[in-house]
């Protein structure tokens, strides 16, 4: 058997045979409307649109996005975002490792009057290099990286790239990082099941997409490209991909207007809690209580309503205000009478702080009895409890 | 008790004496020694010196001395020589001259690892913590594999993960591979037929990584006794090795004893079962607190012994003295099995052939095999296990019914003289090689003219364009797929896919074990009796599709044995010889396999209670083989019947000795026989290789075929049996009444070609009876 049979045994019979090693002479200009550039180590293929500042991306104009004054969003100094890239990548494949390439890598910058998208795009895997040194030039000017789920995939995947590549570049190493993956799920994990940047469009920001294509199809779409030359298998992907990083713009708006709302300017009750767990991690507890007591006026959720009851209580505790803290108790079991939480609390609070034993005692016992009820493994410990108690009452009784 | 009275004791007892064939004493001998060469650094010696290391073995020496000439060495000497400090020398020696160097160590499995681990943090603490050790294995977490990639100086792993976690990830390691100098790969003999096939390419990938990187290791490898350690070396590394294979360790006095278990049906030449011998001896060793470890030829085996090892101790009170230890469990019960063995709480342990290998576990005195391991070098390496440099110890081989045993019980002077097997690799099996093309494609395009080991991949790079896999632009191939190729391929067995096994009892859901797809259809079937740690289970539900054993915790007085059925298909054949009554081949052939039914067998009686269906898909394969066909002519006076119980024990006999003749393991071939084979229209025999593709051994059979048959003959001739016994044709209820006389006829009528004779009708047996 020829080696050729016995690949065929092995591997199944072979695709049709179109891949030429000659590099295909394949027009994008009509469709993606780029052109394509030289650099010292080949050409590749460059789009670029200038957006107006005056244009509007959901529900703001990006003009906002850049005329904001931006905290330091957890960095150690406030985002300059004059030297910010956005950046973007569609990649080979989302397995990672060195045999996954990034084939377009979307790049976004504000300018006076424009947002700048600049997508550097490899039309066969001999562009690399120079989709890589241009990638490097970009940064040069920039001294941060935004990106959303960059920290974990695109950036160290690029990372991987040039090092590969092997020329020296310094690639994305030493430049600020920016996720806006992580901020997003900060403020809106409890409001969003999902905090990718297609739900955040349609709920946060007010950007609809029509026709877009899944990510899923990406790589095959590209592949398919780099057999048949087709043009338009490649429109979608850029489309979408100048369409993220617009997004990003938007959404690091909404995310530094957002982090900026004082607790009477919260209209939304989840970003209200969000808010008040940032101020809380801080230790600010003045404005932690405050961002807690807004997003309770403007709850409608019995879980989230109950959450911040209970958060709320126990920041009180923390601070010594025990009235306030037994009355947001109180409260929760009125709400939720099988709560033993708040019974735990009730009755330590009875028993070590205003030392009355019998209110300790009913507390405990009504706690225990729902235990039982409901099998918890709680009621081991609340009979410890009830008993040592009981101890108590017995000696101070006899003293 | 002393050793030497458990065996005055043994010997003098009528229950075992009789049935002891062959003992032969291995005189304790002294150690040959030289001084620590001056070119160690000072620190390391003062530190060896501690240690109360004065002077090195011979073969230390040597290594070093080699290692210093810049060579690639691999060290050949027994268990329990001081080889780790052949290699850990000379890498702690570079770590302290240069603290970006670094050193990759493979170990063929996590535990022995994870005991190297253990070594090493012992030499690093008393170094002031130089030398960063790393284990990076699947149970490394996730925090600690940033620490392992950026700071370890010694990275220690298996070829697993090299191929599925390193390789595909290199630019992570750069750092490693920038500065690799040295590449420690120990137990090089177990990387043989398909696991060393593919580990061949794995290190053709990592010379091809470090070369990007710019490093030019140099490989230190250590091997038990084989027959070939330099070729095999060479084979395995792509390039020459050196040699060192002069033993200067001392070692106590060893006494290796030979015990064939008595016949307990002379007509049917069927002898005691190897496993209910064995589990007496072992008894005798552990009752006089002897630490002995016993090895059986499977996990069943294992089960089934430590089951009647704990029943025989409960009544003495101490079943939790009695541990099984076999690759199914999960990491965490084996670490703590090695823990309590070596702190003595475990006085006896039941092993597949994973403690083989040169993991710590103490002074053990005794070692018990049931039955023959199936290579010279694999019963050399178990017989190593017991004893130490000075104690006196004792190995005892319990061979069971098959020819092989019997070969070897019968013939001690064939095991003393013919020495270890040699290690057979082929890299360039086109499944294995085009595996590990994707993968290399993956890690680095390919550019043309670069060879890939010794061979130039171009036509195999182009299919794979061809097939959408790679993409050819100018003179690269570069990997055009979304996904990532190590994950599909495991270097150990044709299936990457293992199955789990779920205990379910009590309503709980709780995997106890997994077990490869090709074991599952005969392990963990529906009905099947599964025994883990000797708790049964039932296995009442086979996912055949998500790959899952719902198994129930149930207390039956058998276990199940189930039977394949093989079909096989001619596809190409590469030569063939023709003689007057035989024509040989060797070929391609597709294997379809099929298990139909089990068997449920009574515990210690044996006895056959009954049978149930299987049903699970065909597994095909696509291999090689090695076949002979007879002329219809020649046995045209046979009936059919008698040529199908002749082809039948035939083919028996020569699949056991093959592996022998081979000197491979026997589970790596297959056989068939066919009555009238389609593909060659004759009375036909076939022996195919149970990896797909094949690694080499029918083309090695296909020129031993003389040999193989004068063995078959021979072990006929010599075997007592009157008609057929699981010692040469095989049983007779399997072969029937005449299978031993028509398999001797139709031998002699094969071998006839040689002295020119011919099989006249009258010759033939089944002529007799028509």
């Amino acid at each position: 058997m020829s080696l050729a049979s016995k690949l065929r045994q092995l591997i199944g019979p072979a695709h049709t045979t179109v891949s030429s090693t000659a590099k295909r002479q394949v027009n994008l200009d009509p469709i993606l409307h780029g052109q394509e550039v030289d650099t010292p180590f080949g050409t590749c293929y460059v789009v670029e649109k200038a957006i107006s500042l005056e244009e509007k991306h959901g529900h703001w104009p990006l003009r906002a996005a850049f005329t904001t004054a931006y905290g330091n969003l957890g960095q150690p100094e406030p985002l300059e975002i004059g030297k910010a890239l956005f950046l973007d990548t569609e990649t080979t494949g989302l397995a990672g490792g060195t045999g996954t390439y990034a084939f377009l890598i979307g790049l976004g910058s504000f300018t006076d009057s424009h947002f700048l998208v600049r997508q550097l795009l490899m039309r066969d895997y001999d562009e690399e290099l120079a989709m890589l040194y241009l990638l490097e030039q970009e940064l040069k000017s920039k001294n941060s990286i935004i990106s959303f789920n960059g920290k974990t995939f695109d950036i160290p995947l690029l990372q991987t790239r040039f090092a590969l590549a092997r020329l020296g570049l310094q690639g994305c190493a030493e430049k600020e990082q920016l996720d806006l993956l992580h901020l997003s799920r900060r403020i809106w994990r409890q409001k969003l099941n999902s905090c990718t940047l297609g739900s955040l469009e349609t709920s946060i920001l007010g950007v609809r997409r029509i026709n877009d294509i899944p990510g899923a199809e990406i790589p095959g779409r590209y592949f398919e490209f780099l057999q048949t030359g087709c043009g338009q298998l490649l429109q979608g992907i850029v489309e979408h991909n100048a369409l993220d990083i617009i997004s990003m713009a938007t959404l690091l708006y909404r995310i530094q207007i957002t982090l900026q709302l004082q607790p009477e300017e919260c209209e939304c009750p989840w970003e209200a809690e969000a808010l008040a767990y940032g101020a809380l991690r801080q230790s600010d507890y003045t404005r932690g209580l405050l961002y807690l007591e807004a997003a309770r006026q403007l709850c409608h959720n019995r879980n989230q309503y109950l959450r911040l009851l209970r958060t709320t209580a126990l920041i009180h505790k923390r601070l010594g205000n025990y009235d306030r803290a037994c009355a947001l108790w109180q409260e929760t079991l009125r709400l939720a009478y099988d709560d033993l939480d708040a019974y735990e609390e009730l009755a330590k609070y009875y028993e070590h702080r205003a030392k009355d034993l019998a209110t300790a005692e009913q507390i405990t016992r009504r706690a225990l009895a729902i235990a039982w009820q409901t099998g918890s493994a709680r009621a081991a410990a609340l009979e410890h409890r009830l008993r040592r108690i009981r101890n108590k009452q017995r000696l101070r009784a006899s003293s | 008790m002393s050793l030497e009275n458990v065996l005055k004791g043994l010997k003098a007892n009528p229950r075992f004496h009789n049935n002891i064939t062959f003992v032969h004493r291995i005189p304790a001998r002294e150690g040959i020694h030289e001084a620590i060469p001056d070119f160690l650094p000072r620190e390391l010696v003062e530190l060896l010196q501690k240690q109360g290391i004065t002077k090195l073995y011979s073969h230390q020496a040597a290594a070093l001395s080699a290692v210093e000439k810049g060579e690639d060495i691999v060290v050949v000497t027994p268990t329990a020589s001081g080889k780790t400090l052949c290699y850990n020398l000379p890498v702690i020696r570079a770590l302290l001259e240069d603290e970006t160097a670094r050193a990759l160590y493979l170990f063929p499995t996590k535990a022995l690892a994870q005991d190297q681990v253990a070594e090493l943090m012992a030499w690093s603490d008393q170094l002031g913590g130089k030398i960063k050790t790393y284990t990076y294995d699947g149970d490394t977490p996730g925090d600690a594999r940033i620490a392992v990639r950026s700071a370890g100086s010694i990275v220690v792993t298996n070829p697993d993960m090299l191929h599925s976690g390193i390789l595909p990830h290199h630019t992570k390691w750069m750092r490693l591979f920038e500065n690799l100098k040295y590449v420690v790969i120990d137990e090089l003999h177990i990387y043989r037929g398909v696991f060393g096939s593919h580990v061949a390419n794995v290190l053709r990938r990592l010379q091809r990584i470090c070369q990007f990187y710019g490093a030019n290791p140099q490989f230190i490898c250590t091997s038990a006794t084989i027959a070939n350690p330099g070729e095999h070396g060479a084979a395995l590394l792509g390039r020459p090795v050196t040699v060192i294979d002069q033993n200067g360790a001392p070692s106590g006095p060893k006494e290796i004893i030979f015990y064939n278990p008595p016949v307990v049906n002379q007509p049917l030449g069927i002898r005691r079962s190897a496993l209910l011998e064995a589990e007496a001896v072992a008894r005798e060793f552990i009752k006089a607190q002897i630490p002995t470890i016993i090895f059986a030829r499977s996990r069943l085996d294992t089960e089934v012994l430590v089951t009647y090892l704990r029943q025989a101790f409960h009544k003495l009170g101490k079943p939790e003295t009695i541990r099984a230890y076999r690759g199914g469990y999960l990491p965490k019960q084996r670490r703590q099995i090695e823990k309590d063995l070596r702190d003595g709480k475990v006085m006896g342990v039941v092993s597949t052939n994973a403690l083989e290998l040169g993991i710590d576990i103490g002074s053990l005195q005794a070692a018990v095999l049931t039955g023959y391991p199936g290579t010279i070098a694999s019963t050399w390496q178990q017989f190593g296990r017991a004893g130490r440099s000075n104690t006196p110890s004792v190995a005892v081989l319990v061979a069971n019914s098959s020819p092989l045993n019997q070969f070897m019980i019968q013939n001690p002077e064939y095991f003393l003289g013919r020495g270890a097997e040699y290690a057979r690799i082929n890299p360039n099996n086109l499944y294995i090689l085009v595996s590990h093309l994707k993968c290399a494609a993956f890690e680095l395009p390919f550019v043309a003219g670069e060879r890939f080991g010794d061979t130039d991949p171009t036509e195999i790079l182009d299919y794979l364009a061809e097939q959408m896999i790679l993409r050819r632009v100018g003179d690269r191939w570069h990997w055009m797929s979304d996904n990532y190729p190590a994950v599909d391929i495991s270097l150990r067995s044709a299936s990457t896919e293992n199955f789990a096994i779920i205990d379910t009892t009590g309503g709980q859901t709780r995997v106890i074990g997994e077990v490869d797809r090709f074991s599952a259809a005969m392990l963990v079937h529906e009905g099947a009796i599964y025994i883990h740690e000797s708790n049964q289970y039932h296995i009442d539900k086979l996912d055949w599709e998500r790959q899952k054993a719902y198994a129930r915790q149930v207390n039956v007085d058998y276990y199940t044995d189930a039977n394949l059925d093989v079909d096989l298909k001619v596809l190409d054949v590469f030569a063939e010889e023709e003689s007057p009554s035989c024509r040989r081949n060797w070929g391609e052939v597709m294997v379809v396999a099929k298990t139909h039914m089990y068997k449920k067998i009574k515990f210690y009686t044996h006895e056959n209670i009954g049978w149930g269906q299987i049903s699970v898909p065909e597994q095909e394969m696509h291999t090689t083989a090695y076949w002979f066909s007879i002329p219809e002519a020649t046995v045209a006076n046979a009936s059919r019947d008698a040529l199908q119980s002749a082809l039948l024990g035939l083919a028996n006999l020569l699949g056991n000795i093959a592996s022998l003749e081979l000197m491979c393991e026997p589970s790596d071939l297959g056989v068939a026989a066919h009555v009238r084979s389609p593909f060659t229209s004759a009375p036909t025999i076939y022996i195919y290789e149970k990896y797909p593709g094949g690694v080499g051994f029918s083309e090695q059979l296909f020129s031993a075929h003389e040999r193989l048959i004068q063995r078959a003959l021979s072990i006929i001739e010599r075997c007592p049996c009157p008609s057929g016994c699981p010692s040469c044709v095989g049983p007779v209820e399997e072969v029937g009444l005449e299978g031993k006389i028509y398999a001797s006829w139709l031998l002699k009528g094969v071998l006839q070609n040689e002295s020119s004779q011919q099989v006249t009708a009258t010759d033939w047996p089944g002529a007799y009876h028509s």
